[in-house]
């Protein structure tokens, strides 16, 4: 039985270096050379021996598949694939150091928009890569025509909801939303609940009132130049009033942490909360739920559409060595064509793939919901990502915090203090 | 001389080229450009609110800090120098949180001023003291004031009881003698002869409270509203943050000057008042 395994990853190796071999570019067309040992099959005309590569990326939630991938990866091809730690909110600051002092990572990912912009000096040519074809439509990072990065997958957010404690008939406005988190809290539960994360306490929600503007790129820009303001402006005006009913009738979500939301929306003392489709992950460690969960968009100015958007991109270190460069892109290569690699992307990483070659597996109902929202094009684009750089972080944050800390700053006053946090943030 | 070359290497030479980068506009990538602005980095700290507010937090900081670290870690030290039988024990336990790093001790508190004290808070009734310290602007700054002294008072302590152990029983002694009481003895021999200790902690206890960034990263991240961020977590944001590079590199040197001079300042004041018996 055991040889039979064997036999089977050998058989599954040598085609690879064929298909790698076939398809090639032409920086990695010596691929049939002599095979040097490695580690799982030592006998046979294994893969080329490539550099060893590292690999530094953002999300938390994967770090452990990714880890067990590189693994696998290793054990088919004989290639190292060094992951290092995910690093979360402080993920760009990390990476900068780490390039800026010439000890970047082979393969690291970049945000879509601001994020991506400002390391695009780093980033490789990866057009003529056998996976770039692959790419859905509109989806891969590009530098001018050239493919630079290539998406995660599409991940979505929205009003995440207890089936069972909230019916989206009764979401759809400003005043039935007020008036379902007021029924919830005289039921002594808790109807919404923010976390005190940057992008869990702001960034994501505010982005609704962006995306439903006529041209949110456009509009980012002229907040930008301080030609128009959010004060003036009728979608944000509202966006104030959720706000306002969110302080008035849930937990301070200065004292909510990401896993203290989820764990309270999983035990049902939280109805409702503003998060992602990659926030189901967490909830699958509490088993069985005893409710089904839903998504919803959030019901400023009759929005009922979730945003969904490919939030991370992977590119490929230009500044790392030749060899390196050849080792990044033949690992991705292998993720994103080979079964492994696709297989860990969508049942192990959980990700609505935004490649053509890839089905997407059994979804959890969370993403089910954005891969549907997304073939049927009910969807609010990421404004967010358009957002000059760090701004979320190092100015809408503190604002938001103000807020929520001051029980008497209004609406309005909020308002204004993230037109002069903007202001702020985008010199 | 082979001393003189590493010190030039890795601390006079990185020096220069950081004064070189406080001149230039560049966002801290090596592909993009530099551009030289001459002092209008200079010109612009001044201007910002942001760093100017940081520096009130990390005075009020420093002086509640120094304070409180120095008189405790004296108090601590006579403790344990008296004739305590559990001495030993006190001055190890004491002494250990200094041995946990401050990133760890910043987490660790952070769970005690989230969850143990709202918890004191509904157990015992007195929310208006155990409450989360670290959603409230004024709290959050006392929470580092706590834990900074949690951390060095116990390291500031083992060097008032060498001080102190360096003091020759016989002066004690025949003060007794002569009918000085407590406090004579400690404020006529002891404190003037703990002078040099007292240079030591003071500096100690000022360029660390001044440079403080671990504990403020780990306890409160410069929150709630940016209310507890001091200057080198300042300096951090507008360079990773804001990626200001020249602009962050300007605060630090200004940063360097005022701890320079600072710290010079009270080391020659507490030299002169050094005294040998």
């Amino acid at each position: 039985m055991k040889k039979v395994k064997q036999a089977t990853i050998l058989l599954t190796a040598t085609a690879m270096v064929g298909m790698l071999a076939a398809c090639g570019s032409a920086s990695n067309n010596n691929n049939q050379a002599s095979g040097s040992p490695s580690a799982s099959a030592p006998s046979s005309a294994a893969p080329e021996k490539l550099k060893k590569i590292s690999l530094f990326q953002s999300k938390v939630e994967i770090a452990e598949p990714l880890e067990a991938l590189a693994k696998t990866y290793q054990k088919e091809t004989g290639n190292e694939v060094e992951v290092w730690g995910s690093a979360g909110d402080a993920y760009a600051t990390q990476l900068q150091a780490k390039l800026a002092a010439g000890e970047g990572p082979t393969v690291f990912s970049v945000a879509t928009g601001a994020e991506a912009d400002k390391f695009k000096s780093y980033y490789a040519d990866l057009s003529d890569e056998p996976f770039a074809k692959d790419i859905a439509k509109d989806m891969a990072l590009k530098d001018g025509d050239k493919i630079v990065g290539v998406p995660y997958g599409v991940e979505g957010f929205g009003l995440v909801y207890n089936k069972s404690m909230v019916d989206p008939k009764n979401v759809t406005d400003l005043a039935s939303f007020t008036q379902t988190l007021e029924k919830i809290k005289s039921e002594g539960k808790n109807g919404l609940s923010l976390s005190q994360e940057a992008y869990f306490l702001i960034g994501h929600i505010i982005n609704t009132p962006f995306a439903l503007q006529a041209d949110p790129t456009g509009f980012i820009e002229k907040l930008n130049k301080g030609e128009v303001k959010m004060a003036d402006t009728k979608e944000f005006q509202e966006f104030a009033k959720f706000m306002e009913a969110i302080r008035a009738n849930t937990t301070n979500p200065m004292e909510v942490k990401y896993d203290s939301q989820m764990g309270d929306f999983a035990t049902g003392k939280n109805a409702m909360v503003h998060q992602g489709n990659w926030s189901y992950g967490m909830l699958k460690d509490f088993g069985d739920l005893g409710f089904d969960v839903g998504m919803m968009g959030l019901p400023l100015a009759g929005n009922d559409k979730i945003a969904v958007g490919v939030a991370s991109n992977w590119v490929v270190n230009s500044k790392a060595d030749a060899d390196q460069v050849k080792a990044a892109k033949a690992f991705l290569n292998w993720m994103f064509t080979s079964d492994s690699g696709k297989n860990a992307i969508v049942n192990e990483f959980k990700f609505i793939p935004a490649m053509t070659n890839i089905e997407a597996g059994e979804l959890d109902p969370l993403s089910q919901t954005v891969y549907e929202a997304t073939k049927n094009g009910q969807t609010i684009p990421w404004a967010l990502n358009y957002f000059p750089q760090g701004i979320i972080v190092n100015d809408l944050a503190p604002a938001t915090q103000a807020f929520f800390l001051d029980k008497k700053m209004t609406g309005e006053q909020f308002l204004k203090n993230l037109d002069a946090a903007w202001a702020k943030g985008a010199k | 001389m082979p001393l003189l070359l590493v010190f030039t290497t890795v601390v006079i030479l990185p020096f220069l080229i950081g004064i070189g980068y406080s001149f230039v506009k560049w966002d801290g990538i090596p592909a993009n450009p530099k551009v030289f602005v001459g002092f209008d980095n200079y010109v612009a700290l001044f201007k910002d609110d942001r760093f100017l507010t940081s520096a009130w937090h990390t005075i009020a900081f420093t002086v509640l800090a120094l304070v409180l670290v120095n008189v405790l870690g004296l108090l601590f030290s006579l403790l344990v120098t008296s004739k305590l039988r559990v001495g030993n024990a006190a001055r190890t336990m004491f002494f250990l949180p200094n041995l946990i790093g401050g990133l760890i001790l910043g987490y660790i508190w952070q769970f005690v001023f989230t969850d143990a004290f709202k918890f004191l808070g509904e157990k015992t009734g007195l929310d208006s003291i155990f409450f989360n310290w670290l959603i409230d602007p004024k709290f959050a700054l006392f929470a580092m004031v706590v834990v900074f002294t949690w951390q060095m008072a116990g390291y500031t302590m083992i060097i008032y009881i060498a001080g102190i152990q360096g003091i020759p029983d016989e002066l004690n002694e025949a003060a007794r003698v002569d009918g000085a009481n407590l406090w004579h003895r400690l404020t006529r021999i002891v404190f003037p002869l703990l002078m040099p200790s007292f240079t030591i902690c003071l500096f100690l206890t000022l360029s660390g409270a001044f440079k403080i960034f671990d504990v403020n990263l780990s306890l409160t991240k410069g929150g709630p509203n940016n209310a507890t961020e001091m200057f080198a977590m300042n300096i951090f944001n507008e360079i990773f943050g804001y990626g200001h590079y020249g602009l962050g590199q300007a605060k630090a040197i200004v940063f360097f000057i005022i701890v320079a001079a600072v710290t010079l300042t009270q080391v020659i004041i507490t030299k002169k008042r050094e005294v040998q018996y």
